[in-house]
């Protein structure tokens, strides 16, 4: 008997500012797609419906609904947070399900959305706990201006200040800015122990590119005297980075495409031999891949895609990503996963640091890790009175 | 008495609940349930709220009250201010369930039916102001007391001047170190001083019962 053929709508950017990440995203997903179709065991018949909002805030809504209006219950999508709220509202009023691959910075539990990127305990803490270990205490933090940059330099000036650390400076540059001259002069100037990087697309390549050459120039060796650490820096974006500027970067990341593992190995071959272009293998392909396959799982036990079905469905099911185990945590709809550390290396590859022992619980509200007061009211402080 | 710092982890709050739609406040429940609160919800029994004084005493305790019923107004008392922070669960938005709702002191408000993605800055708001009120409040209650006893303070120079035959800068030196010697406020100390004076009892009775340092040392969420 033929399985039952469901339509899943697939919603990433071909193009715009971060086109790169999202192009991985979406060819993960496409790669679980052709992967099911070819194992045709699975029980289950996914037909992927694939838009492009080509990176405009606007279409992201209008996609969506356009989608959901046809009766599909379940899309693949979204990279950016301001993309992912503007189209939760159509996802609630249809009662439908988004499963969202990127990692981001928490604080949102919806429970119409599956998530299968890395919660903020997944990235950020694990990346400033290694910092503070191996690098030191004094941040200079540089980033795009909206709110994963500015959640991320709170949880780090937080994590840095109970460690007796600083931030010696907080800079922002507009999404897609590209001239960094000054902040990277200012970076120089103050020598801090590690930039801490939050810009995202082409604004972080030329920004690792900039600084490296500013740094060369004065005879510095930027990645051992003034590292870049950056949550998710992946593959891809080491290509646009390109040859000269690519290597010695710290990135924090639950999947490096370098995992020796069977799983992985299997993986990264299928990947490469379906898409010879590119974008490289990356943690967000791994991400959007492990989605459609709990989806997948999902739609095969409940044997239907009734949202409330798969959502009880997903509960129960135990992947075998290529970053290892992976499952849903039913109290916050998010991923089970597997932190790790990895330094950039001349071949456009990580070389993995570190790595959890095992799949971490997701705390997208960092209930476990957050101090109990914000830091930056400064208070009883002491002064020497004569 | 500095400013409160911005309380931004719940882990471990207690969240109470007060309505009779548990099902319009579901969102709200599991929510709080994430961010690290346990959750209960107040008995409501012919038309009274049942909040024991552990519930009341506020400590890291926040009440969550449905605007749309009327019986937890006469329970919490209209004129007792609020020793916790109280969110207000609005339904209708009509102005006696708006104003019934800030006479118990609540300093945000959640629409129902609630919205997951709204209870943290709901959350977040209405202990931060709460908090922020309450050291307002303590602030003034202590900036009162001292004014009260500002009087005993000219009241002590004089009688120092008068007796030692120093100039009143002296006598406020004198009886300052003192009161820091002594760990008192100056109000404090002058009052003490004055009572300790032959004669004193005439002078002083008008004054009883203004002297506690006491008054401002509470506890609380």
């Amino acid at each position: 008997m033929a399985a039952r053929r469901y339509r899943i709508g697939v919603l990433f950017s071909d193009s715009g500012p971060y086109g790169t990440v999202s192009r991985a995203l979406r060819n993960g997903a496409l790669l679980a797609f052709e992967e099911l179709r070819q194992q045709g065991s699975a029980g289950v018949d996914l037909e992927p419906v694939v838009v492009d909002p080509a990176g405009e805030p606007a279409k992201y809504p209008e996609l969506a609904a356009r989608l959901l209006s046809q009766g599909i219950k379940h899309v693949v999508g979204c990279y950016t947070s301001s993309s992912r709220k503007e189209v939760i509202p159509h996802f609630e009023k249809h009662d439908a399900l988004l499963w969202y691959p990127s990692h981001y910075e928490g604080f949102e539990s919806s429970d119409n959305v599956v998530y299968t990127g890395a919660a903020p305990n997944q990235h950020i803490i694990p990346l400033i706990e290694y910092l503070l270990a191996h690098v030191g205490r004094r941040a200079y933090c540089v980033g795009s201006n909206y709110i994963w940059a500015w959640e991320n330099n709170r949880i780090l000036r937080e994590s840095l200040t109970a460690a007796g650390g600083s931030v010696v400076a907080e800079r922002y540059l507009a999404v897609g800015e590209t001239d960094h001259q000054k902040v990277v002069r200012s970076i120089v100037e103050a020598r801090p122990d590690f930039v801490f990087n939050t810009l995202i697309g082409t604004s972080a390549y030329t920004f690792f590119r900039d600084l490296r050459a500013a740094c060369t120039a004065r005879g510095l060796a930027q990645a051992r005297d003034i590292p870049i650490a950056s949550c998710s820096l992946s593959e891809p974006e080491l290509a646009e980075i390109g040859p000269h500027a690519m290597d010695g970067h710290l990135s924090s990341s639950v999947y490096f495409s370098g995992i020796e593992s069977a799983t992985n190995h299997g993986f990264v071959q299928t990947y490469n031999q379906l898409f010879p272009g590119g974008p490289r293998v990356s943690a967000d392909a791994e991400s959007a891949y492990i989605a459609v396959r709990l989806l997948a799982a999902s739609i095969a036990s409940a044997q239907s895609d009734n949202v409330e079905a798969v959502r009880a469905a997903v509960i129960g099911q135990r992947f075998e990503a290529p970053q290892g185990p992976v499952w849903i945590d039913p109290h916050t709809n998010h991923t089970f996963l597997t932190p790790r550390i990895g330094r950039s290396n001349p071949s456009g590859e990580f070389d993995v640091l570190y790595a959890a022992r095992q799949p971490v619980q997701p705390d997208p509200y960092l209930v476990q890790t957050t101090p109990r007061f914000a830091s930056g009211v400064q208070q009883g402080r002491l002064r020497v009175v004569r | 008495m500095t400013e409160p710092r911005i309380l931004q982890n719940f882990l471990g709050y207690r969240a109470v609940i007060v309505t009779e739609a548990p099902s319009a406040v579901s969102q709200l429940e599991a929510t709080l349930t994430k961010l690290g609160l346990s959750v209960s919800f107040a008995r409501i029994d012919a038309g009274n709220v049942h909040l024991g004084e552990d519930v009341l005493s506020g400590h890291q305790t926040i009440l969550f009250i449905d605007a749309d019923i009327n019986v937890t107004i006469e329970a919490l008392g209209q004129d007792r201010p609020p020793q916790l922070p109280v969110i207000g669960l609005i339904g209708v938005e009509a102005p006696s369930r708006l104003k019934a709702i800030m006479r118990l002191g609540a300093t945000a408000t959640l629409r129902k039916p609630v919205y997951g993605g709204s209870v943290y800055s709901a959350l977040f708001v209405g202990v931060n102001a709460f908090r922020q009120r309450r050291t307002l409040m303590l602030q003034l209650e202590e900036q009162e007391r001292r004014r009260h006893g500002r009087r005993f303070v000219m009241k002590a120079v004089v009688a120092l001047m008068r007796a030692s035959g120093c100039d009143e800068d002296a006598a406020y030196d004198r009886l300052r170190r003192e009161s820091m010697r002594q760990r008192l406020p100056i109000e404090e100390y002058c009052e003490r001083f004055m009572r300790a004076l032959p004669g004193a009892h005439e002078q002083t009775t008008e004054s009883q019962g203004t002297t506690s340092t006491e008054k401002s040392k509470r506890g609380g969420t």
